[in-house]
């Protein structure tokens, strides 16, 4: 009888469940709902305007208002609290004194930005001003009617962003623009430089194995043969610990030179292109051979065994590189100056000995004996976007603008004379490690500036001649050769113009994940089954969208553009 | 007339003042059925999302019905291999999980009810315990300190020994030995407690009268001690049987890597995967709904089974 009590109440609890839950989501009278939420739009649309000029007086609030900004939190060891240091209360006065508007900075982690930033839209609770390398993330939100769209916004204000339009220019604000209809879902950050990734080598070992700087794949090759061999030499009894030449799980980043070099000099702009939705260039014509290449190198031993097991964020292969266990390896052009005292090569000089340190080779030549590099023109970095729920758009735009002053934009890079950097005698900026509050957790504190990746300081000029003192406690001529060698041989990127693929939308996510388990299996396994698990993996990729994604890409190229090269 | 009139006014009388004594139980019972109404019953009302196209932005009920008389959502998902997938994996693993992991707390349960001396079954069981409150997360960096190829210590011994490596975790058919292993390990201590208290609910006289009988300590567990707790391994193996489709989701998700993932991909983290961070919420909430509706199915199933065989079942 009880039993039969509980179970009616229950029942009863669910019934008035779905009906509060309904009439929550103005269920009861869905009609009369959506035409009030149209006429609120409506008025709020015609109304914005005048609000705003009555509200907003010489480019400054008369009332306070409050934006929220993203910031990457990069869980560096002994870094600064990403949403309250130095550089962040520079904003904030400035935002406030300049503006009447009180920023308020978000922490989102900087290894997994993509599902965090989806977490929060999902959640209606992203920041007013977002940051993503995930331009899919943004399309498909933005489909859902989740983005605001930019445009109306940029010409109506558009007297009030002068610095930004004088920064980013046309290139980069409209560069995602839809050819269609003119939406535009995102701003993209400028790239200072277009510098990208380069192979670096340990520099200590090579000389004392009396071997020269590799300078074609075959050189590397047998450098990182060299290395294996004589671990003993090298290591001594953390013999066992070596790994001459180290990729992590992202095989397509951390090999992406091999992976290029492997890329028909004479790709046209439409083949590349239209393979081009994977940023590893899984689907490019010759990536299958730079695999086949490194899964030959596994077999060997060359590479880490272990590297698919650390996911994305885990700190063990750095470990491993600062520790003075890995001979080679390929990453940003800066990736052994980054973090001052916390960097690679300042590792290694006090863990291993002032001699240990990585330099920049050149060594990865495609079939025309070329070491290209394959670059982002001064976009395809980190894209801006403002969720539906920013209810603050003026504001948000005064935010980048703000950033986009060249005078903001050097004080956030470089910080204060005597804290962050020191004046040398030829007047170039060096850049010192910096203490507590002052430090940036990141390199030119490019998570601050989020309208720019790179070095830039009002004085072009002060700019190049800074650019190798930009790193704390290392060897400027160790950046200056870096910087030399990743500008060598750079093929930009070109905007292609054509509409937004739909066969793109959600799946950035879930192909990015079978690319990698395809590249981790096909390196990992015997030498014999590569084809099969290559071939295999691939057909699985193609048939879960890949292919549908290629096969729009060319259909829209061809209704756009005649030619195959474009550029 | 006068009888009849009479009755309920007692019965009412009664009821009012039982609520009057008791009406502070009630009020306590009032707190979980606030949590199940909000947490497990208003969400309820979302399943709708399985048949409906999904938007960030709009109410439930203004998003547009899916294609296929609401089902387009169901068929993608039987046609999409990576689900069939990892339905395919996850009823593997947990019927593995089941056949392995299921026998092992009894077993335990057994011995550590013959054991006489009491400090030392008091530290059995604490040490048995204890990886249940452990996090996957830490259990999988405690593996991989453990049985990493190169870096973990076990391998690390192998090769100083002169043996092969054996890959615990990035072979695809070593990874699901390890990750039932594992399983097994964290769990079954926790898992034998019920046990343990159902035979401490078996009374002394049976033993003492088997004892008289000239029964030895085999026979009383399997004539006294098994049937003893036979209600209680039914009623947990039809909760399990309930559960063969579902997963946890932590588990999985911290053992697997990308060389495990053709047997370590279950539904629970296909659904991670694609619904949350691939924005595909339609899809994965159809998955998640007959994912639900198959495991109702087996409780009912296996509930009904259990009745049939005259055991108790839950119901």
């Amino acid at each position: 009888m009880k039993k039969k009590v509980l179970s009616l109440a229950l029942a009863c609890a669910m019934v008035f469940s779905l009906v509060a839950c309904g009439s929550d989501d103005g269920g009861s009278t869905p009609a009369a709902s959506t035409e009030t939420n149209n006429t609120v739009t409506s008025t709020e649309k015609t109304d914005a305007a005048p609000v705003e000029s009555a509200d907003f007086v010489d480019g400054k609030f008369t009332e306070t208002r409050h934006i929220t900004v993203e910031v990457y939190d990069r869980g560096n060891d002994g870094g600064s609290d990403p949403t309250n240091n130095m550089y962040t209360d520079y904003i904030k006065k400035g935002m406030l004194e300049d503006h009447n508007v009180e920023v308020e900075f978000v922490a989102v982690p900087r290894w997994t930005e993509t599902d965090e930033i989806n977490n929060l839209l999902a959640a209606n609770s992203a920041p007013d001003i977002c940051v993503t390398y995930s331009y899919p993330t943004i399309q498909t939100y933005a489909a859902m009617g989740g983005v605001l769209d930019l445009n109306p916004y940029l010409e109506q204000y558009k007297g009030e962003l002068g610095n930004l339009y004088a920064w980013l220019g046309d290139t980069n604000i409209y560069w995602d623009q839809d050819i269609n209809d003119g939406t535009l879902w995102a701003i993209e950050g400028k790239l200072a430089n277009s510098r990208r990734i380069l192979t670096f080598v340990r520099k200590d070992w090579l000389d004392k194995l009396g071997l020269a700087e590799p300078t074609t794949r075959d050189e590397f090759y047998n450098v990182i043969c060299a290395f294996r061999d004589n671990a003993d030499t090298l290591l001594g009894a953390d013999a066992d610990k070596m790994v001459p030449f180290s990729v992590s799980y992202d095989v397509g980043w951390r090999a992406a030179l091999l992976i290029e070099s492997q890329i028909s000099p004479d790709i046209t702009d439409k083949e590349f292109y239209v393979n081009g939705f994977d940023d590893r260039k899984f689907t490019e014509n010759g990536t299958k051979e730079a695999i086949r290449i490194l899964n030959k190198w596994y077999n060997e031993g060359l590479l880490w065994d272990d590297f698919a097991l650390y996911s994305s964020g885990d700190t063990s292969e750095d470990d491993m590189i600062k520790a003075g266990y890995v001979g080679a390896f390929q990453h940003n052009w800066d990736y052994p100056f980054r973090n001052g005292e916390d960097s690679i090569q300042a590792n290694l000089q006090r863990l291993v000995g002032p001699d240990a340190k990585f330099v920049a080779v050149d060594c990865f030549e495609n079939a025309a004996g070329q070491t290209l590099k394959y670059v982002s023109s001064t976009a395809g970095d980190r894209k801006l976007f403002f969720p539906a729920t920013n209810d603050e758009p003026l504001a948000s735009l005064l935010y980048l603008d703000w950033l986009s002053n060249p005078e903001h934009l050097q004080y956030l890079q470089i910080g204060d004379e005597g804290v962050t950097h020191n004046v040398l005698d030829d007047g170039a900026i060096e850049i010192i490690a910096a203490t507590g509050n002052a430090i940036q957790n990141s390199g030119q504190n490019i998570d601050m500036t989020i309208i720019c990746n790179g070095l830039s300081l009002m004085d072009a000029d002060l700019t190049v001649k800074s650019a190798a003192h930009n790193y704390a406690n290392v060897d400027t001529a160790d950046v200056e050769k870096a910087i030399k060698l990743a500008e060598t041989n750079m093929k930009k990127a070109i905007n292609v113009k054509v509409a937004v693929i739909e066969a793109e939308e959600g799946m950035g996510e879930a192909l990015a994940a079978k690319r990698d388990i395809v590249y981790d299996n096909a390196v990992v396994c015997s030498v014999e089954d590569f084809d099969k698990v290559w071939d295999e993996g691939m057909a699985d990729y193609l048939a879960s969208g890949g292919q549908a994604i290629i096969d729009e890409r060319t259909e829209k190229w061809d209704a756009v553009y005649s030619t195959e090269n474009i550029r | 007339m006068a009888k009849d009139s009479t009755k309920p006014i007692t019965k009412k009388k009664i009821n009012a003042s039982y609520l009057k004594r008791y009406w502070q139980l009630y009020l306590l019972l009032l707190l979980p059925l606030v949590y199940f109404l909000v947490f497990r019953y208003a969400p309820m009302w979302y399943v709708l999302i399985a048949f409906k196209k999904y938007s960030i932005v709009q109410g439930i009920l203004d998003m547009p019905w899916a294609k296929n008389h609401g089902f387009e959502y169901f068929i993608k998902a039987f046609s999409n291999k990576d689900f069939t997938n990892s339905l395919r994996n996850t009823v593997v693993l947990n019927l593995l999980d089941l056949v392995i992991g299921f026998p092992i707390p009894i077993i335990f349960a057994l011995i550590l009810n013959e054991l006489r001396i009491k400090p030392f079954k008091k530290a059995v069981q604490t040490i048995a315990y204890m990886p249940h409150f452990l996090s996957w997360v830490i259990i999988y960096g405690l593996a991989l300190q453990l049985f990493a190829p190169t870096n973990g210590l076990i391998n690390m011994v192998i090769t100083n020994l002169g043996g092969e490596k054996i890959h615990f975790l990035d072979d695809a058919v070593t990874w699901v030995k390890t990750y039932i292993g594992l399983g097994v390990w964290q769990s079954f201590g926790w898992n034998s407690i019920v046990y343990l208290a159902a035979i401490a609910g078996i009374s002394p006289e049976l033993y003492e009268a088997a004892s008289v009988d000239g029964a030895g300590r085999f026979r009383k567990m399997w004539h006294i001690t098994l049937p003893g707790i036979k209600p209680t391994i039914v009623v947990l193996l039809i909760m399990a049987l309930g559960n063969i489709i579902g997963s946890g989701f932590d588990r999985p998700f911290a053992l697997q890597n990308n060389l495990a993932m053709k047997y370590a991909e279950v539904i629970s983290t296909f659904v991670y995967k694609n619904g949350i961070k691939g924005l595909q919420f339609s899809l994965t909430t159809a998955v998640g709904l007959f994912q639900s509706v198959v495991g109702v199915f087996f409780l009912l199933m296996s509930n009904w089974l259990a009745r049939k065989l005259g055991e108790r079942g839950i119901w």
